[in-house]
This record gives C-alpha cells, structure tokens and sequence, in this order.
C-alpha cells in the first residue's frame, strides 16, 4: 500500500480537489512586486512565532528577572544575540509590512464593497500588531521600555470612563508591580499570536471567498491573460520574497544587533522617555494636545481608520468628489511621516 | 520574471541565506573563544589611527599593547578620536597629517564622556592642585627643595651636573598625585602656563602673544617643560584651563575599569604616613574580604553594580563612586559626594557644603542654612546606602556614631586646643609666621597632619590599628610629651629675654587647657586611676606583673 493510497484512506481530499485548493488562479497584477507583498506581514509573523518560542525558553516574566534573563540571552546563550535580534528587527520589519500593505490597500480602493469587513479585520490586524510590539518591547525591562509602558498605562488612564479600568488591566493594579511582566508575556506570547492568527484566518478567508481584487493597468493589453497559476509561479514569487526577507533578516541582526539599555529602575525617571518608533506619531500627538482632547482625537481618528469604507462610500455616492479617499490618504501618509520625524529628532 | 530566472533566483538567495547563517556561526565562535578567552576581542582599527597605531606598534609597542586591550579599542575608538586638537590650541601640532596634542585633558574625554567629566569638575579630585598654594607645597619647594635653581657645591662623579633644580621634589613628589601647571617652554627662556594662555571655555587660549612664544622643535612640536610633564596628577592644571586628569584612575592606554575598580588603583595617592587611607582599607574587614573573595567580585563586570554585579566586599570605589542597587546603579566621579566629615584639615569639619561644593565653615545657624545646598547627613545617607547591602540600619548608625565620637574628641582634646596654642605664639609673636623654621611647627604638623589624620582615617574605615596606635596613642604622646614642653620651653625663654607679657598670654592659654577635665592628669597627677589600674593587673595576674 503506497503512502498516496495510505493517506487516500485518512484524509478525504482527493489530489484533485487538492490541486484546486492549492491552485487558485491568481489575477494578474501579482505578477507586479508591490502587490506580491501582502504575504510578508503573515511570513514575518511566522519568524516571529519561531523566534519567539527559541526566546521564551530563556525568558523570565518577572522584574528582578526578566532584564537578567534578556542579559543572559544576548551574552551567555549560544546565538541567543542573533535569534534576539532576529526576532527584534522581524518585529520592525512586520510593522513596516503591515503599515504598507493597509496604505497599498488604501490607495488602490480594495476596501470597497464588498471588501468593507476585511478591511477593517485588516485594521484589527495593524492594531494587534502594535500592541505586540509594545508588549513585546516592555518585556526586556530596560529603563526606557519599563518607562515607556508607565507612560502608556498612564495615557491610557486618561481615556474617559474606561481609562482607569485599561490601566488597571495592562498593569494589573494601579501601578507597575510584579504581576505586571507577566502580564505583559502572556498578552506578547500567547493572547496577541492567538488573536492574530484568528484574525489571518478570517483574513485569508474571505480573501478566497471573494477572490484578490483584480486591478488593470493602462499598460496592460487586452485580451491577455487575467490570472495565472497560485503553484508553481506565484509560490516561488513568495518564496524568493521569504529569502529576501531572510538574507535582510540576518544582515541586519548581525550589522545592527539589538541591544541592551540600563536595567529599569523605577525610582529614576530618564530625562528622555520616548516609545518605539511606531509609537511615535501617537506620542508626539499626545504632547501636540492636552489630556483628554488628544485622547479623544485620537480615539476619533482610529474610529474613522476602522470605518473609512463606510465613510468613503458615502462619499462616493452622495458628493463629486470621487477620489476624495486618495487626497485624505496622502494628507494622513503626510502627517504620519511628518509626526514620526519630528518626534525622532525631538530631544524631549 | 519567467519560471526558470526565478529558479534560479531562489537557489541563488538560498545560498546567500546560507551564507549569512555560516556567518552567524563564525561571528558565534569567535565570540565565545574572547569570553574564553582563547582569542583577543576583536580590535577596529579607525582609519585615521591606523598609521598611528603601524608606527607606534614598532615604536612604543606598549601602547598599542595596552590599547588594544581596552574598551576603547574594541568600540573603534582611536588614537586620534583622544589626542585631536584644534589648530589654535596652545600645545597642538602637525603629527603625520592630524592635528594633536599630547597631554589628553578632562576636556578632550569631555567629548564622549561629558557627564563623568562634569562630576569629576565639581569634585574634591579635581581641586587637589590647589596644593600648589599650600602648607605641604611650602615643604616641597622650600623647606624640601628651593624656589630656585642653584650651582651644585662639588661634583658629582660620573655625571655633569651643572645645576640644581629646586623644585625637584615637588614634581616628583606632590605633583604627581596632586598635579602639575602643565608649563610648555617659551622662546624667551621662561614657562608658559595656563595662567599666560588665559583660555576660553572651549581651552582656547586668548593671550595670542603667550601663544607666539611657544618654543617648539624642528618639526613644530611644542617644547613640553619636563618639570610638568609627565604627569598624571588628579588635579593637574591643564594648559586649556580644565583640571584634572582621567588617567590617574583610567591608566592610559587601556583605561581598564578593572585597575580603577581595585584598592591599588587608589594606593598610588591614598598612602604613607598622612593619609594611609590604602593601609587603613587593608586593615579592615572590608580589605581583609575582599583580599580572599577578589575571585568574586566580578571586577570586569560592565556596570558593576554593588548588589547586582558583586557583593562579596567593598573596595574604594565601592563605597565612594560606584552604583549599587539602593542608588539605581548611579555611579559619580565626585568621591565627595558621600563623605560626611573632611579629616584633612587640623580640625575636622562636617561636610556642609555650598552650591559650589565648598564646605560652609560659618558659624551662625541662619547664614548655615541659607549657604548649604547639600548637608554632611545628605552625604552621610549615600554611604549608608551602600553600607546597607551588608550591615542592618542599626549597626550602621552605631558605626557612625563610634566614628563621630572619635573625630570629635580628636577634635576637642588635642586639634582644637593645639591650634589654639599655636595662634597664641603667633598672635604674641613668639614663633615667626614662617613655617617649618621652629621645632614647635614641625611637632604641631606630625600631630595633625601626619597622626591627627590617620586616627581619624582610621576610626573611618574601621581600622582599629591605625586608630589607636598609629593614631590617637601618637597623637597623646606627641601633644602632651612635645607640644606641650615645646610651648612651656618658649614661655620660659620669653620671660628670660624681656617678653613677660607675651610669655604669660601663651601660658594662660596652655594652662587653662590643661586645667580641662580631660587634660587634668596630666600635670595633677592620676594616682587614683593609676592604682585602680595596678589592682586590677595584680587581681588578673597576680603581683609580679607591674608595669
């Protein structure tokens, strides 16, 4: 009895059936680089999740541990520096991906109907993956990474009515304590990973429901082929975008290895507090606006982000300007990047 | 991109993605050989010290040596990144294409270590050349030596001798712990010191002319004057008008954290009869500890953090500089910072001190407080902070208080009374206001600066010999069996040469302090004691042990 007939009996998919899962012809655009990245968030991710594991054999959630055992893993234990900085430059990198997979969708409209629930299990998506790396970055217990979860608890004790309650739920009390690292670990290790696989799968899900957007070029002629085979010729796309990733991966881990700031000392506060980049935006925001009204802005803005389809297509349909979303979107890629530099090369 | 270039792509970003995981390996392998220490760390050369670095390897091997085992080496700091200088610095010169000086200053470590620096500016350390206008300099240069070079008075076989210098013992002795003027040689013949370059904030100098009468070689390399330079005095007087040198923790060139971490480090000033701070130390539990636990103290620790890096002793640095985990591993380089009496005048005085860290000596409770920006206790809780990683509040504030109580009867018995005897004399004209030409000025100086020093220094750091015998017991003994007769013998000549008046102020002075309870033994007599003391010997040990 061969293997094939063996798992024939098991497994109730025929090779057919399984071709035409795997096989799915793929619109034609992917042919282009820039739409053939929509995989690398979920690559990277996949990084995240092998790393992750090889660091959480060394790793140890509490404050009178958790910055020795970050020290032990980037000195004592054998290419616990490289996994470490893998794993930190695969975070920026995910950042990055996700960032620019939400504005390519953005600027080419895939999140109009029907696609309005993907987008915003897309936004779900970007919001899970910062808060990881937020979590993730309170972890090593350095004095800026404790300062700035402090910082975060308190901004979001400033939130009207639920604020104390999130300070209480990040910090597991009223202020940072031993209870609060492995908070921390379990959201970065397990809740986060979990949330962002349900999300991918559904993600993913109805992407094969409705099948990629299709987009056509002015360069394109007509009558050519619209899609091509998912196997082998989209796969190997994939595949060399992996390697790519994975050659970057690795120079950067060993060009710029990450590494270890002054352990936390709750009783000094730094001069200069400052998040991880991609908080940036949000902090230089805060200090832009007082209390509450940032806070209020700003849950405002991340309201319209998830709701834009919606917003969009009333719009569309009820003003001329038909491509408003296209000038909104350059404004806020302006003020992002704008926000972000000014935050980096401010001292305070 | 047909099927088969991506093919090829793919094996091609294989094996590059092969290659950098062969390079992780290697990077891991040699990484583990240095911790090993099978390998030297990796040294990075900067492009702008190789040529230093080529030729000095052959010229002064040493240095390279020294500098290739340093931190300084391993992060690709160079020659040049310290020896740099500006064009308009006094003693900068062309050395193959770079313009650099030789004497590396607090400045020039100012520009990577600029916080170390201000701290170190601020400090005590720093302010050591104010020896030069001091008691111990007049000793060097005049009593020692001469304030002037002089003609030898007969040959010396074997070597021309052709003139004397002076000021020999105060450059080889005082100077190289306190520190020099650094003084570069002028065309006219003389000296040019920071005092002629008058420099700016930035060590520039802004006397042009002193700058035009540098003398320099045939290659324009200032003529540094060989009284001043070497020298590697903590409170050196640079000619950029900054004060101090880092070397004289951070030995060049390898400036090891290590050496700076360790009693001997502190030993090559903090010795010998006035200030045997290194002797007390080893007499101690602490440098009894750490003498047999070195292998513990994880001295190659980055931070060494007491508490976190190591806790099985302290050494100097522990108490007086280093983090530890009560402090949140802040470190200083003002060593002052948790000493709460100074024990180097005649009489010790509480370290109070103003926003320009100058000990408030004013008496008045009011003008006290509105001068002291930073108390003794203040300083006193630092060290108490570090105290406690080994020792309970309690027997630290018992410590303390067997520490002040030392100090202060140092202070009331013998430093007081003795300083008041001899402003008597002067103020009565029966010494000269010239030092060290009476006999009764050198016994007052062994007293207090030589015994009166090391009992305090003793009771400090907890060395009972030093306290006692090397200490107070001289102390007694130099007061009662020297100063005393001393002061009754001018007395006596006084009267004997026509100086009654004079003669009889003094005495009221000596005699009134003698006439204080804790002096009265010494003329009236102890009997009592004294043969409560002899009972007691023959109760212990029966009638043949006399004393």
């Amino acid at each position: 009895m061969g293997l094939r007939s063996w798992l024939g009996d098991r497994l109730p998919v025929s090779g057919q059936q399984f071709r035409e899962l795997t096989n799915e012809p793929v619109p034609y655009h992917l042919k282009r680089w820039w739409f053939a990245l929509g995989g690398t968030p979920a690559y990277l991710f996949i990084v995240q999740i092998f790393t992750g594991i090889l660091l959480a054999f060394y790793y140890e959630a509490s404050p009178t541990t958790a910055y020795e055992s970050v020290e032990y893993i980037t000195r004592e234990v054998s290419f616990g520096w490289y996994i470490r900085s893998v794993h930190k430059w695969a975070a920026t990198l995910m950042i990055v991906a996700v960032i620019l997979h939400q504005i390519r969708v953005f600027f080419t409209g895939a999140y109009r109907k029907p696609r309005e629930i993907n987008w915003i299990v897309g936004m779900c998506l970007l919001f899970a993956t910062l808060m990881t790396g937020f979590t993730g970055y309170s972890l090593v217990y350095e004095q800026l990474s404790f300062w700035g979860a402090t910082v975060g608890a308190n901004i979001a004790d400033s939130l009207p009515f639920v604020g104390t309650f999130m300070k209480r739920m990040m910090l597991a009390g009223d202020a940072y304590n031993q209870s609060t690292l492995s908070r921390f670990f379990i959201l970065h290790a397990a809740v986060l990973p979990v949330t962002i696989i349900m999300l991918l799968v559904v993600h993913i899900s109805i992407i094969r429901l409705q099948g990629v957007t299709e987009f056509k070029f002015q360069d394109e002629e007509e009558g050519v082929q619209k899609t091509f085979n998912f196997f082998p010729d989209h796969l190997y796309t994939e595949i060399l975008i992996g390697l790519v990733l994975m050659v970057v991966l690795s120079a950067l881990a060993t060009i710029l290895p990450a590494t270890l700031g002054p352990e936390a000392n709750p009783l000094q506060t730094p001069e200069v507090i400052k998040p991880e980049w991609f908080f940036y935006v949000a902090f230089r925001w805060l200090k832009l606006f007082s209390g509450t009204a940032a806070i209020l802005s700003m849950g405002f803005i991340v309201f319209v982000m998830f709701g834009w389809p919606f917003i969009d297509g009333w719009i569309r349909k009820n003003t001329r300007f038909k491509e408003a979303s296209v000038w909104i979107g350059i404004f806020g890629v302006l003020v992002i990047v704008g926000l972000t530099l000014w935050e980096a090369i401010a001292k305070h | 991109m047909t099927l088969e270039t991506k093919r090829i792509v793919i094996a091609a970003l294989g094996g590059l993605f092969l290659l950098s995981l062969v390079f992780v390996q290697w990077m891991e392998t040699a990484r583990k050989a240095e911790e090993a220490g099978i390998r030297a760390p990796h040294v990075s050369v900067p492009a702008s010290s190789r040529e230093c670095v080529e030729c000095h390897a052959e010229e002064n091997p040493g240095i390279v040596a020294h500098w290739e085992g340093s931190t300084h080496a391993e992060k690709g700091v160079g020659c040049v990144e310290c020896h740099t200088a500006e064009l308009e610095e006094a003693d900068s010169y062309l050395h193959h294409g770079e313009q650099i000086a030789t004497v590396v200053t607090p400045l020039d470590c100012a520009r990577c270590h600029d916080h170390e620096q201000a701290e170190f500016a601020q400090s005590h350390h720093a302010a050591a050349g104010n020896i030069l206008a001091s008691l111990d300099n007049f000793l060097a240069e005049t009593v020692e030596g001469a304030r002037l070079d002089f003609d030898p008075h007969s040959p010396t076989p074997g070597k021309a001798v052709d003139m004397v210098s002076g000021l020999a013992s105060a450059y080889s002795g005082c100077q190289q712990c306190h520190g020099a003027k650094v003084a570069i040689e002028a065309s006219d013949g003389g000296l040019i010191t920071v005092d002629d370059l008058a420099p700016d904030s930035d060590g520039r100098p802004t006397d042009l002319d002193a700058v035009g009468r540098i003398a320099r070689d045939e290659n324009g390399k200032p003529l540094m004057y060989s009284g001043t330079w070497p020298n590697t005095g903590i409170g050196r007087l640079n000619l950029d008008g900054s004060r101090g040198s880092c070397t004289a923790c951070h030995s060049r060139h390898d400036f090891s954290p290590r050496r700076a971490r360790q009693p001997e480090n502190c030993g090559k000033c903090h010795l010998g009869p006035d200030h045997p701070q290194k002797e007390i130390y080893e007499e101690s539990k602490h440098g009894i500890a750490f003498r047999d636990l070195k292998d513990e103290m994880n001295l190659d620790a980055e931070e060494w953090i007491l508490g976190v890096d190591y806790a099985a002793a302290p050494t100097c640095a522990t108490c007086h500089m280093s983090g530890n985990i009560r402090n949140g591993g802040r470190i200083t380089h003002d060593p002052g910072e948790r000493i709460s009496w100074t024990n180097r005048p005649p009489v010790s005085t509480v370290m109070d001190t103003d926003i320009n860290h100058g000990i408030v000596t004013d008496t008045d409770p009011e003008v006290r407080r509105s001068l002291i920006h930073d108390t003794a206790d203040q300083k006193r809780d630092r060290m108490k902070e570090v105290c406690s990683h080994c020792h309970t509040d309690g027997y630290v504030n018992s410590f303390y208080e067997q520490y002040d109580n030392l100090v202060i009867l140092y202070n009331e018995k013998f430093a007081k009374p003795g300083l008041a005897i001899m402003s008597a004399l002067v103020q009565n004209d029966l010494r000269t206001s010239t030092q060290f030409d009476e006999e009764i000025e050198w016994t007052w100086f062994y007293l207090w600066h030589h015994e009166g020093r090391r009992a305090r220094h003793g009771a400090s750091m907890m060395a009972p010999d030093y306290t006692h015998w090397h200490g107070m017991y001289e102390v007694a003994e130099r007061f009662y069996m020297e100063l005393i007769p001393q002061a009754r013998e001018i007395i006596e000549h006084a009267r004997e040469t026509g100086l009654r008046s004079q003669g009889a102020a003094v005495e009221q002075v000596v005699d009134e302090i003698l006439a204080r309870p804790e002096h009265v033994w010494f003329e009236e007599g102890a009997e009592e004691a004294a043969a409560r003391i002899r009972e007691e010997m023959e109760r212990r040990y029966g009638g043949t042990q006399r004393n």
